[in-house]
């Protein structure tokens, strides 16, 4: 019992100690704070990438793919709801007579892009395409603006004379000044055969005309893409074949999502591979294709875990100054303990008890401060905007309507044990010498 | 006469300083029985501290037996042996050695919280505190246990820790040159209330001095001199 009394009275009079508390205190308000942000982020971002992707995409096709063939196959998993065939292409876009030159650094802004005009060109089968992805969803998002909607939502990709209907990222109309009926062109390029029997890459202008507006949540997928008719593509680049590059596939039940996807590519490369290490067919779930930006967002999380993790060493080094700093004045106590009955564990315990009390009492108001400061980032996003007028978290960027957090018990847990490692570490120093002090030395001088 | 309560048979004891060994300690044989108020006698460095750090486990003998009841204790572990100091002995010393941070009554009630978990003495909260206060009454200093030992004449400090010694109930006192740094009117105070409280309980006294007029006041005396006891 006198371990906890004494440590609790040796911290109550000694307020330096308070700089411990309040050390690591704010490195566990860091931990809590911004790793909640990074998480709620990120599963904001996932939600937000899956509903601009398909379940399951089968790419790296053979050239030449036939889709019916690929469609069997692909149905013949009974975890597949709806298949969509897609033929995926690259080009310029730009007004007619006025193509722009390249870009000064290619994909310098690739995460959003919107500024620059080289895009996927997605050849797509509106109906099928409505079944296997939230394709009909895009076009009627409530943020467009009627005049900037498709004219019919179920059948947006309505051809005018050669003009090809397009459906342009809501951004990018708006950026460019862009309303359904504009004249646009695509310049790009194929692979042909010369009459000498050489493959040369030949230019190719599809003239499109603008259908309307598509907005899904992922920033990245609208700025980099743009929707034309199936055909368009293959009658422009394929000489009208019915040919397939992509597979868009709607599972019936997410649980199994992962084991579709593997059955899926070794279906299709059981039917497909003709030997082509490049091109044999593979079936991927969103998270797998969008893996290097969702993992380019955990990398950061990962990096600010460690850079607050040293933070709270840090503290820790601070309780460790003032805790020996304490030790020192108390070694004087030391030998009136032992002749009432202590021992040289006893005495270790008190100064650990110590610090573990400051740990404690930081780590409490760090997860206590932490859990509502992640909870009510926004208010106190809108309070410092109004304040100041620095806004803290883009928002529109990522179409986030709020700040978002995700507390994690796991990671609560986690820099709990962290905190109490550090800090039953930094305690222990200072306690083993306590221990080591000789109570005879206190008991002889004064 | 009653079989003593703590002895030292044949004790000595050897400091090392560096290569040096420095002996202080030369076979001393001392007892002291329930009741018996004994008197330690001898000039300064004559080993008298010393003796009475080995018979209160402070300190292990170099050589010889320390006696608890008549049992030797020496293959006791220290928890062990931490215990056993807590049960039998009370010591008080010249400097006071209270805990500056704690009031009166905390220091008092410290002692008790020694060999305490924390579950039975948070239930016992009260009965201890009452035993403490009672206690500071009885050294006189009922008025005074809130006050810190900063707040209080060096006579009340020693008050205090005469208290602390005697809230775990222990069989013997052993104080170390108790009224050393009190004028002689206040050392008078506090030897009387010691030798009271002592004939009340029936405790075993050592009292290590070199006043010989403190000394007469004792049942018995033992004079120490070069780490041997002398008649
Ligand atoms: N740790 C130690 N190392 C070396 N010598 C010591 C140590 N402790 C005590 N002594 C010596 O032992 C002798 C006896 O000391 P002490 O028992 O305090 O005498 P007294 O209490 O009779 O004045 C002294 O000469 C002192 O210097
Ligand atoms: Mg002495």
């Amino acid at each position: 019992m006198y371990r906890l009394f004494l440590a609790l009275r040796y911290l109550l009079t000694r307020p330096i100690n308070l700089l411990g508390v309040f050390g690591i205190a704010l490195s566990v308000w860091a931990l809590v704070v911004v790793v909640s942000l990074f998480s709620g982020f990120l599963a904001v971002i996932a939600r937000h990438v899956h509903g601009a992707s398909a379940d399951v995409t089968v790419s790296g096709l053979p050239p030449g793919t036939g889709w019916p063939g690929l469609q069997a196959e692909l149905r013949g998993e009974t975890n597949v709801a709806a298949v969509a065939p897609r033929v995926v292409h690259y080009g310029l876009l730009h007004r007619p007579g006025r193509r722009p030159g390249p870009p000064a650094l290619p994909g310098r802004t690739a995460l959003h892009g919107g500024d620059q005009p080289f895009l996927f060109v997605l050849g797509v089968d509106p109906a099928a395409e409505s079944q296997a992805t939230g394709f009909a969803g895009w076009l009627v998002d409530p943020v467009i603006p009627a005049e900037l909607r498709a004219a019919d939502p179920r059948e947006p990709l309505r051809d005018r004379g050669d003009r090809a209907a397009v459906l342009v990222g809501l951004d990018r109309m708006r950026a460019e000044g862009l309303r359904p009926g504009d004249e646009l062109v695509l310049t790009t390029g194929t692979m042909r055969d010369r009459e000498d029997g050489a493959r040369v890459t030949a230019q190719v202008q599809i003239p499109l005309v603008v259908a309307g507006a598509f907005k899904t949540q992922h920033g990245g997928f609208d700025g980099n893409n743009l929707f034309v008719g199936i055909e368009v593509l293959r009658r422009h680049l394929f000489d009208g074949a019915s040919v397939v590059q992509e597979a868009a596939v709607r599972v019936a039940d997410p649980q199994d999502l992962d084991g579709t996807a593997a059955r899926l590519s070794r279906a299709v490369q059981r039917a497909v591979d003709r030997g082509d290490q490049r091109a044999r067919g593979i079936a991927q779930t969103w998270r797998q294709k969008n893996a290097g930006f969702l993992e380019s967002v955990e990398h950061q999380r990962a990096l600010l875990k460690i850079v607050l993790v040293v933070i709270l060493v840090t503290a820790a080094f601070l309780m460790l100054a003032t805790l020996s700093m304490m030790v020192t004045e108390k070694t004087a106590d030391i030998g009136i303990l032992a002749a009432m009955g202590g021992t040289p564990l006893g005495t270790t315990q008190v100064f650990l008890a110590c610090g573990l009390t400051i740990t404690g009492a930081g780590v409490a108001l760090g997860l206590g401060t932490g859990c509502i400061t992640a909870v009510y980032l926004e208010e106190v996003r809108q309070v410092l905007r109004w304040a100041t007028g620095i806004d803290l978290f883009p928002l529109e960027v990522y179409n986030l309507d709020r700040v978002p957090w995700h507390l994690d018990p796991w990671w609560l847990l986690q820099v709990t044990l962290m905190a109490f490692a550090t800090g039953f570490l930094a305690s222990a120093l200072p306690a083993l010498r306590a221990a080591r002090h000789d109570p005879l030395v206190s008991l002889r001088n004064a | 006469m009653t079989a003593p309560v703590l002895a030292a048979a044949s004790v000595t004891k050897t400091f090392q300083l560096g290569r040096q060994p420095i002996p202080v300690l030369r076979g001393v044989d001392f007892a002291v029985a329930a009741g018996e108020i004994v008197a330690l006698l001898g000039a300064s460095g004559a080993g008298k501290s010393t003796l009475l750090h080995v018979l209160g486990l402070l300190d292990p003998p170099t050589s010889g037996e320390v006696l608890y009841d008549g049992r030797a204790v020496q293959h006791l572990s220290v928890r062990e042996r931490a215990l056993l100091r807590h049960r039998y002995v009370g010591f008080v010393f010249q400097f006071y050695h209270l805990i500056p941070e704690l009031t009166a009554l905390q220091n008092v009630l410290l002692a008790g919280m020694m060999a305490t978990p924390i579950l039975r003495y948070l239930r016992e909260r009260s009965e201890r505190r009452r035993r403490a206060v009672a206690l500071l009454e009885q050294v006189g200093l009922g008025e005074r246990l809130r006050h810190r030992p900063a707040e209080l004449s060096g006579g009340e400090r020693q008050r205090v820790a005469i208290a602390r010694a005697l809230l775990a109930e222990p069989r013997v006192i052993l104080a170390d040159e108790p009224t050393g740094n009190l004028d002689s009117a206040t050392a008078k105070g506090v030897v009387d209330l010691m030798f009271s409280l002592q004939r009340q309980r029936g405790l075993g006294f050592v009292l290590v001095t070199h006043d010989e007029a403190l000394a007469r006041r004792a049942d018995r005396v033992v004079r120490m001199v070069d780490g041997r006891v002398v008649g």
